[in-house]
C-alpha cells in the first residue's frame, strides 16, 4: 500500500488545473464563438513561452515584464491570425474540418519559425524560485504564482462578464451569435477580442509552463489535448464551465498518478487520463458541464 | 549516400505514403469521415509486422494480419463515434491515437517500449547491395500500391461509391433514402484502417526498426496534407498529393546538404508546408485535381446519348 | 374497407416540454392522395419526421402495413416502401442530378460492399435499368437535358422538382411531399400535381401531402387532415372542410 501524501496531491491538482485553465480559456472560447477547434493554440502558447523567454532571459527585463509582453504580443498575433486566416476562410464558406486544418497548417507556420529562429533545443528560464515546506506540503514559488493568476484571471473574468458591456457583449454572442448582431451588438469586435484574449492568455499559460519544464517549440503541443478536454468537459464556449473542468481534471491526473504507483502502472499514462476524459465526454455528453451553468 | 539509394528511397516512401493517402481519401474524400488519428492505424499495422515477423511468420502473413487488426480497430473505432460531429470525429480520433502511443510507449513487451525493436526485412537476399533491397521492396510496396489503387477506385466507382459520397454531403437524406449510414461509416473506416495497416507493416520492414516516436500526429498531418494537396475524392490526387509532399520533403533535405541557406531546411519545409495549405485552402480547396465523378456503364452511356442529341441538334 | 397504408395512433412528440404533436391519430389507405393542411408552427413537419424516424414519438404508435415502425431507423422505413421529399430540398449538392436520382433506387445490387467489388456484371446491368428508370422521371420533370449537370447547379424550382423526383425513383408505396408546389410557379405547381395523379392512377401510389397551396391540395385529395397546435381539429374530404367554420379558424388565429 503506497503512502499517499494527499495535501501534496490535492496542491499539485490545483497547480495543474490552473495551467490548464488559463490555457484552456481562450481555446473553449475561440471553439464557441468561431465554431471550430483551433488547434494552432498549441503554438500560442509556444509563443508565448519563446517570447517571455526573450524578454526574461535574452532581454534580461525579468519575469513579469515577460508575462506582460507576451501577452500583448501574443494576443495581437492571434488577432492577426483570425483576420488573415480563420475570417476569410469561415466567409468563403469553408466547414469546420477545412478550418481545423488551417489551424493546423498554421500551427506548422508558426512552430517552424519558432523553431528557425530559437532552434529545438530546449532552453530554460534562470529565475530562481522560493521552495516553501509546510508541513507536508512542498512546493515553489512558481508554482504559487500560477495558482495566484488562476484564480485572479478567473476572478477578472467573471467581473468582466457579469459586469462590464463587452461582457456582457461575450456573453450575448456567445449564447445566440444571430440575436447578439440583431440587438446591434458589434459582433465583430467581441469576436477580435476574444481571440486577442485567448491568444494572450495562452502565452501566460505557455510560460509558466515553460518556466516548470523546459521551453521548446513542442510546449504547446506538450499540453494541448489535455487543455481541449478542459474545454469540452466543461462545455465548449462556457468560461464557468472550464473552471470546474480544470480542477476535475487537474485532480483526476494527479489522483491517476497515485492510482498509477498503486498498480505499478508506469506513469507515463498519466497523459492518459485527460485524454480518456476527452473521450469519453464527447462520446457521451458532448455539451460537457454546460448544462450547469447559465451559457458564458 | 548513393544517389541512386537516395533516389529509390524516396520512390519507395512515396509508395507507402500513396498508400496512407488512398486510405484518408477513402474515408475523408470520399465518406466525409474526419480522420485525424490515421497513424493510429499505420502503428497499429508496423507494430503487428513487427511482433509476428519476429515470431518467424512468414511477411506476407504479417502484412495481411496487420491489415485486419488494423480494420479491427477501425471497425471497433467507429462505433461509438457513428453520431459524432465532424470535429468530435477528429478530435476523439486524434486523442485515440496519443492514448495508442503512450501504451505503447509504456508497456515494454509490446515492440520494446520507448527503446523500440528491430525488424527484418520481408525479402532478404543474402548479401544483396543496398540497391538491390530498395529495388525489392520498391516491387513489394508498389505491387500493394496497385493493388490498393483497384480496390479503391473499383469502390469508388460503383453505386458503393454513389453511397458514399451522397452520406458525406447529406447523412440525414441518404438516411432517408434507404442508406444505413452506420453501416457505411464503420465499413468505410474498416477498410481504410486496414490499408493504413498495410502501409504500417510495409514501413516497418522497410525501415527495419520501429518505436513510438515514429507514430507521432505529425504523420497523420502530413498525410492530410496529401489528401487536400492533391484533391480530395481523386484517388489519382492522393497519390500525386504523396509524390509531391515527398519530393518536396527530400528536396529540402537535399537542399540542406548541398546549399547553404540561412533557416535549416526542415524548418522551412514545414512552413512552407503551412503556408502552402492555408493558401489552398483559401484560394483552392479542392486541390490540385478535381474530385472525381462516378463512373459506371449507365451513366457513360447517358453521356453519350447526351452528346448524340446535342450533336443532332434537336 | 381497404386496409389502413398507414396509421398513427396517439402519437405525441415533444421537445423540452412544448408539444409539436399532441395525441395525433390518422389513417391513410392506399390509392389515394390524402392531405395535411394548418397554419405554421402547427405540427406538419414534425409530424412528418416522425413518421419517418427522424424523430422517436413519445406518445403512441406508429404502423405501416401493419408493421409497427415507431421505433425503426429511417433506413429500415424506407425498406420498407414509405420515402419522403423535404420541404427545403436535401439535395446532394457534389452528385450530379442522375447520381442523385440512383442513390434513391431500390434495392440496387452494387449498394454492397463486396457485390459493389465482385458482382460487377450485375450491378452494371441492374444500373443501366435504373437509369433508364431516372432519365424518365427527369423528362417528367423536364430536367433531363441537367441530369449530369451537378445539383448545386439547379435553380430553387428545379431542385425542388428533382427532390420530388429522387422520391418517386424509390419506387415507394408511400410518398410523403411536404409542400411540393412551394416556391414554384402556379402553372407547374399545377403541373407536379397533375403528375401526382397521374401517378396515383397509373401505378396505384399512394400519396400524403403537407401543402399551403390550399387551391391546389383541395382540387386533388380524397381526404384532408387540418392540424392547428399539434393536433387534428378537422377532417373530411376537401369540399366538406373547405365549407366547416372550424377550418377558417384555425387559419385565421385566434
Amino acid at each position: 500500500m503506497v503512502e499517499v501524501n494527499w495535501a501534496q496531491v490535492f496542491f499539485n491538482s490545483a497547480v495543474t488545473g490552473s495551467l490548464y485553465l488559463i490555457g484552456a480559456v481562450g481555446l473553449t472560447l475561440t471553439y464557441g464563438l468561431s465554431r471550430f477547434p483551433n488547434f494552432a493554440h498549441a503554438e500560442f502558447i509556444a509563443l508565448g513561452a519563446f517570447i517571455g523567454y526573450l524578454v526574461a532571459e535574452q532581454l534580461g527585463l525579468g519575469f513579469l515584464a515577460a508575462l506582460a509582453v507576451a501577452f500583448l504580443v501574443t494576443g495581437t498575433i492571434g488577432v492577426l491570425c483570425y483576420r488573415g486566416i480563420f475570417q476569410p476562410l469561415s466567409e468563403g464558406g469553408a466547414s469546420i474540418i477545412h478550418l481545423m486544418v488551417a489551424s493546423i497548417a498554421l500551427g506548422f507556420v508558426l512552430r517552424y519559425s519558432i523553431g528557425a529562429l530559437w532552434g529545438w533545443k530546449p532552453s530554460y528560464f534562470t529565475t530562481t524560485w522560493a521552495s516553501f515546506e509546510i508541513g507536508p506540503l512542498r512546493f515553489t514559488g512558481l508554482w504559487l504564482w500560477l495558482i495566484f493568476a488562476a484564480i485572479a484571471l478567473a476572478l477578472a473574468m467573471h467581473f468582466v462578464l457579469v459586469r462590464t458591456k463587452i461582457g456582457k457583449a461575450i456573453r450575448a454572442t456567445s449564447s445566440n451569435p444571430e440575436l447578439a448582431l440583431a440587438s446591434g451588438i458589434n459582433v465583430n469586435r467581441v469576436i477580435l477580442i476574444t481571440w486577442f484574449i485567448g491568444a494572450g492568455l495562452a502565452a501566460i499559460a505557455g510560460i509558466f509552463r515553460a518556466a516548470d519544464t523546459q521551453i521548446w517549440p513542442m510546449t504547446g503541443w506538450d499540453i494541448i489535448l489535455p487543455m481541449f478536454a478542459v474545454a469540452i468537459l466543461g462545455g465548449i464556449g462556457n468560461f464557468y464551465g472550464s473552471i470546474v473542468a480544470a480542477f476535475i481534471i487537474g485532480m483526476a491526473e494527479n489522483l491517476g498518478v497515485v492510482a498509477l504507483i498503486s498498480f505499478g502502472l508506469s506513469t507515463e499514462y498519466r497523459t492518459a487520463i485527460a485524454f480518456l476524459i476527452l473521450i469519453i465526454t464527447l462520446i457521451v455528453k458532448p455539451q460537457g458541464l454546460a448544462m450547469l451553468f447559465r451559457r458564458a | 549516400m548513393d544517389p541512386l539509394v537516395y533516389v529509390l528511397d524516396l520512390i519507395v516512401f512515396i509508395g507507402i505514403f500513396g498508400i496512407m493517402s488512398l486510405s484518408l481519401n477513402l474515408e475523408f474524400g470520399f465518406a466525409g469521415l474526419a480522420n485525424f488519428g490515421k497513424v493510429a492505424f499505420f502503428l497499429v499495422g508496423a507494430y503487428t509486422y513487427a511482433i509476428l515477423s519476429e515470431i518467424g511468420v512468414p511477411f506476407y502473413f504479417c502484412l495481411i494480419t496487420g491489415a485486419l487488426i488494423s480494420a479491427m480497430v477501425g471497425f471497433l473505432v467507429s462505433l461509438p463515434t457513428l453520431r459524432l460531429r465532424e470535429d468530435y470525429l477528429a478530435i476523439v480520433i486524434l486523442t485515440f491515437g496519443e492514448i495508442l502511443r503512450v501504451v505503447v510507449k509504456s508497456e515494454r513487451w509490446i515492440g520494446g517500449g520507448v527503446w523500440g525493436m528491430a525488424v527484418s526485412p520481408a525479402i532478404s537476399i543474402a548479401g544483396a547491395s543496398a540497391r538491390v533491397g530498395a529495388l525489392v521492396n520498391i516491387g513489394l510496396v508498389y505491387l500493394c500500391l496497385v493493388i490498393c489503387f483497384l480496390v479503391v477506385q473499383l469502390l469508388t466507382n460503383s453505386p458503393y461509391g454513389r453511397v458514399m459520397r451522397a452520406i458525406r454531403e447529406d447523412e440525414i437524406a441518404a438516411e432517408v433514402l434507404g442508406k444505413d449510414r452506420a453501416k457505411y461509416r464503420a465499413q468505410v473506416f474498416a477498410l481504410g484502417s486496414a490499408i493504413a495497416g498495410l502501409a504500417g507493416g510495409l514501413y516497418a520492414q522497410y525501415i527495419q526498426f520501429i518505436d513510438p516516436y515514429m507514430f507521432m500526429p505529425m504523420v497523420t498531418f502530413t498525410v492530410w496534407i496529401m489528401v487536400i494537396l492533391g484533391g480530395p475524392a481523386n484517388n489519382w490526387g492522393a497519390l500525386l498529393g504523396a509524390a509531391l509532399v515527398m519530393l518536396f520533403d527530400r528536396g529540402t533535405t537535399i537542399a540542406k546538404d548541398y546549399l547553404a541557406l540561412a533557416i535549416d531546411p526542415i524548418n522551412l519545409q514545414y512552413i512552407l508546408f503551412g503556408v502552402l495549405i492555408i493558401l489552398i485552402l483559401l484560394y483552392r480547396p479542392q486541390g490540385l485535381l478535381r474530385e472525381s465523378k462516378v463512373k459506371t456503364k449507365a451513366i457513360d452511356r447517358v453521356g453519350h446519348e447526351r452528346r448524340a442529341t446535342k450533336n443532332k441538334g434537336s | 374497407m381497404k386496409e389502413e397504408l398507414l396509421k398513427i395512433r396517439e402519437v405525441s412528440k415533444h421537445f423540452g416540454g412544448v408539444y409539436a404533436v399532441n395525441g395525433v391519430s390518422l389513417g391513410i389507405r392506399s390509392g389515394s392522395i390524402w392531405g395535411l393542411v394548418g397554419p405554421n408552427g402547427s405540427g406538419k413537419t414534425t409530424l412528418f419526421d416522425t413518421i419517418l424516424g427522424l424523430h422517436r414519438p413519445d406518445e403512441g404508435a406508429i404502423y405501416f402495413n401493419s408493421t409497427c415502425i415507431s421505433h425503426l431507423a429511417p433506413h429500415q422505413i424506407y425498406a420498407l416502401g414509405l420515402v419522403s421529399a423535404f420541404q427545403i430540398p436535401r439535395l446532394f449538392q457534389g452528385l450530379s442530378v442522375l447520381d442523385n436520382m440512383l442513390v434513391a433506387a431500390r434495392g440496387h445490387q452494387g449498394d454492397g460492399f463486396l457485390n459493389s467489388l465482385f458482382l460487377r456484371g450485375g450491378w452494371q446491368r441492374q444500373e443501366v435499368e435504373f437509369a433508364d428508370r431516372a432519365m424518365e422521371i427527369l423528362e417528367l420533370l423536364e430536367l433531363d437535358r441537367l441530369a449530369l449537370s451537378p445539383a448545386s447547379e439547379l435553380s430553387g424550382g428545379q431542385r425542388k422538382l428533382l427532390e420530388i423526383g429522387r422520391g418517386l425513383m424509390a419506387s415507394p408505396t408511400l410518398l410523403l411531399l411536404d409542400e411540393p408546389a412551394a416556391g414554384v410557379n402556379p402553372n407547374l405547381g399545377r403541373r407536379i400535381f397533375d403528375g401526382i395523379e397521374n401517378l396515383r392512377r397509373e401505378e396505384g401510389l399512394s400519396f400524403f401531402i403537407i401543402e399551403h397551396r390550399l387551391e391546389l391540395l383541395f382540387d386533388f385529395a380524397h381526404w384532408v387532415y387540418v392540424m392547428d397546435k399539434g393536433k387534428i381539429v378537422v377532417q373530411g374530404k376537401p369540399q366538406d372542410v373547405a365549407r366547416n367554420p372550424e377550418f377558417y379558424q384555425v387559419y385565421l388565429g385566434e
